[in-house]
């Protein structure tokens, strides 16, 4: 039972475990040096909405960082589908695509997991003191598996390596400066305040940073975020089934 | 047509990419424990053949019954019949033998306790018992192709497809794994769908030879039979500098042939190859 499911995670879990050191290492870079350079850079004197500028950045960071790393991904589905043919062997295979976007999803958040660990392991380090609402779980659940079956969906429309690097100039990296990771939307632009509301990573950004900080959760906007990872998990069923057209 | 102990029949298969066809109105039959070799030139059609088989990629018409069941109605059962060697290796190069085969055996739920013994088994069968540690990144590409093919085999496939397997080896690995292949029709005594287009390999493995040319099957019998539709020798001779063939029923026949024959020219038996020159008026490799 849930062979297609156990056997995706199986898969990528034991190629995780060979380049495990290498991953985690360059996973944790990239936070550290936004909390060294606008955390430690601005000081506790820099307030954001009543908090300390760092403590307004590190549920951003873990927003972030989860993102970066559940939808990444899809670069390695990618290499999988393109270059290596393994993703051949799972579409042969007396599976479901169901198991199969399941299992690459829940490999997503097995990756974000670890990114977010070690914010908050970074959090310690810096002092910052953070209190965690029960909502943060389903929240970074729901925020992983929307971008990593996001990440499933573009993996399987893109038609080589080269778009798949498009799509992350064009859409993820804007998306990651200008939803609220690094400051409060409220600040952009009509325009852009326009845009940023239909992209999910706003939400998500906005109900985990006050499931950290103590703020007022709006369940609203979770389930929003509910709804993004429906309408993705549905993308990536349909682009696999694409896949075999 | 669906003929007693029939474990695939495919009937009018049609598949277009675009305005082009490539798969045209293809039917075929396997029965239990037959060999049947697909040959023809690249672009013929095999490997979307054999993609259309394997669930792949979805025809545009046609039907597929795997035990009598349509393909599309049952995947999942049907896909639990099916082993596939496809042409490129999609091995994971990053994991080992012993993972590799493992990963297939947890996709066709193979259970615990049973799979450890028949990975060992698939690893001597293949002949790569002390390599199953190995990450398949060190692996040669015959051992690669030896892999690939135990794995196919792990869930106890009813039939095997083979899409190209010796394409690109060196003679010597080629016959390697003829002799791994012929094994496997013989002792497991799995179906095979093997699809080439050497001449040598479809003679030597095949019971049944389907010529298949742009997509549709043109001539499907035996290899002896096939050549000897066409003539069993051959004269072989030059035209203005062009290598032209005739063909005789007899040896008789083709020696007195040669006599007539100015210039360079010599009688041989006929091969695959003439069965397909006579019938579309090229050659498979060109």
């Amino acid at each position: 039972m849930f062979n297609g499911f156990r056997g995706v995670l199986y898969r990528e879990i034991h190629v995780f475990q060979k380049k495990a050191k290498k991953q985690i290492v360059a996973s944790s870079l990239s936070p550290l040096l936004f909390l060294i350079a606008f955390g430690w850079g601005f000081g506790k004197e820099v307030t954001v909405n009543g908090l300390p500028y760092i403590s307004f950045l590190i549920p951003g960071l873990i927003t972030m960082s989860s993102l970066n790393q559940s939808y990444g991904i899809s670069q390695e589905l990618n290499i999988t589908r393109f270059y290596f043919h393994v993703f051949d062997e799972f579409l042969i295979a007396p599976v479901s695509h169901i198991e199969i976007v399941l299992g690459e999803a829940f490999y997503g958040i097995f990756k974000a997991t670890i990114s977010i660990l070690l914010i908050f392991l970074y959090s310690l380090l810096f002092g910052v003191d953070l209190m965690l609402h029960p909502v943060f779980f389903p929240a970074i659940f729901l925020h992983t598996f929307l971008f990593a079956t996001l990440g499933i969906t573009m993996a399987m429309i893109v038609r080589d390596h080269g778009s798949q690097a498009t799509v992350n100039t064009f859409v993820i990296t804007p998306m990651i400066f200008l939803c609220g990771t690094f400051f409060p939307v409220d600040k952009l632009p009509a325009v852009f305040k326009w845009i940023v509301h239909i992209l999910p990573l706003t939400y998500s950004t906005k109900v985990i940073r006050a499931s950290l900080t103590g703020g007022e959760i709006d369940y609203y906007y979770l389930s929003l975020i509910a709804g993004f990872a429906i309408v993705f998990f549905g993308t990536a069923l349909w682009a696999i089934k694409r896949v075999e057209a | 047509m669906q003929l007693n102990n029939t474990i695939l029949t495919v009937s009018n298969l049609v598949k277009n990419y675009g305005a082009k066809p490539a798969v045209s109105d293809l039917s075929l039959g396997i029965r239990e424990g037959e060999f049947l070799g697909l040959l023809g030139p690249n672009g013929a059609g095999k490997t979307t053949t054999i993609k259309l088989l394997t669930g792949l990629t979805k025809p545009d018409g046609g039907d597929i019954l795997y035990f009598g069941k349509s393909f599309f109605s049952h995947p999942k059962q049907a896909k639990e019949l099916i082993g596939v060697v496809p042409q490129q290796s999609n091995l994971d190069r990053d994991l080992t033998a012993f993972e590799n085969l493992n990963l297939h055996a947890i996709l066709h739920n193979i259970p615990g306790k049973l799979r450890r013994g028949k990975i060992d088994e698939a690893l001597d069968f293949a002949g790569l018992l002390e390599y199953g540690n190995k990450q398949v990144k060190t692996f040669s590409g015959g051992m690669k192709r030896r892999l690939v093919i135990v794995r196919s085999l792990l869930h106890d496939p009813k039939i095997l497809f083979l899409d190209e397997p010796t394409v690109g080896l060196d003679p010597q690995i080629r016959r390697n794994l003829w002799d791994l292949v012929y094994r496997v029709n013989q002792v497991k005594k799995t179906a095979i769908l093997l699809t080439t287009h050497y001449i040598e390999e479809a003679e030597k493995l095949c019971q049944r030879v389907k010529i298949i040319n742009s997509g549709s099957i043109i001539a499907d019998d035996t290899p002896a039979q096939l050549k000897k539709e066409v003539g069993s020798f051959v004269v072989e001779y030059l035209d203005q500098e062009e290598r032209k063939e005739r063909f005789f029923a007899s040896k008789e026949e083709a020696l007195a042939a040669l006599k007539e024959i100015d210039g360079e020219a010599k009688v041989r038996e006929a091969t695959l190859e003439d069965v397909f020159i006579k019938l579309t008026g090229r050659r498979i490799n060109v």
